[in-house]
């Protein structure tokens, strides 16, 4: 939202105004759709094939796991951590919650699995932590190890999830639905 | 990151860019990643790059 500055005398006193300016804008970051999410909550975006989970952070650490090495994870207080799951409903709703909850609340360690390791295509639930989350459905899950890369159902593609103080913007056209906060729910965590 | 369940299959893990820490307060040495670096023993943020 584009906003305008105005300054005013009064009584001797310079005043500065900030006005919003009600404009017509296509741009990315004007389209962009605001979630506001408070630090005890989880909101999800549910898609045709896909659901997408998100929280606030809230400034903790969070400790990968390999064979031989322990990588902890810094994080500001307004990053989020973003899930995403290839299904839909209540019973994923539940799983991405969860997988959440483990993280922040528990602070459990996320365990790495070896490239390639048996278990990777039965599992569920992808996750991506920081300020910005760029959602791509061209990726093998559990594949990728850019930090901001997490794959995503097909509607999702493209997609941005970036953190802003108190709550979440999503940025990008979802294809084949309309991105509007009929498709939001917002739950305790 | 890419990860994935309850525990994560990130693929090359091994070459993100984690620099080593030291935590002036407790002496733990750790790696990590991010901007707000914190020793995840103590909590203190009162640690330098080694």
């Amino acid at each position: 939202m584009p906003f305008l500055q105005i300054q005013e005398c009064q009584g001797g006193l310079r005043v500065n105004y900030e006005v919003k300016l009600k404009v017509d804008c296509n741009c990315k970051v004007c389209k962009g759709m605001h979630i506001r999410l408070l630090d005890d909550e989880i909101a999800y975006l549910e898609g045709l094939s896909g659901t997408i989970a998100l929280a606030k952070t809230r400034g903790i650490s969070f400790f990968l796991e390999t064979e031989t090495r322990e990588i902890v994870l810094f994080t500001e207080p307004e990053d989020l951590i973003v899930a995403s799951s290839f299904g839909v409903g209540e019973k994923v709703r539940r799983g991405l919650a969860c997988t959440l909850y483990q993280l922040r609340e528990l602070e459990a360690p996320l365990i790495v699995l070896p490239k390639g390791h048996p278990a990777s295509p039965r599992l569920k639930t992808v996750v991506s932590i920081g300020p910005c989350t760029h959602l791509s459905c061209k990726i093998q899950p559990g594949t990728h190890p850019e930090q901001n890369v997490l794959c995503g159902s097909e509607e999702f593609h493209e997609l941005e999830v970036v953190a802003e103080p108190g709550g979440a913007e999503i940025r990008g056209k979802a294809q084949g639905i309309a991105l509007d906060s009929d498709r939001i729910v917002i739950e305790k965590l | 990151m890419c990860t994935v369940g309850g525990g994560p299959d990130l693929g090359e893990v091994e070459t993100l860019a984690a620099k080593d820490y030291e935590c002036q307060e407790c002496n733990n040495k750790f790696q990590g990643m991010g901007r707000r670096p914190t020793c995840p023993s103590c909590k203190s943020r009162n640690v330098k790059a080694v």
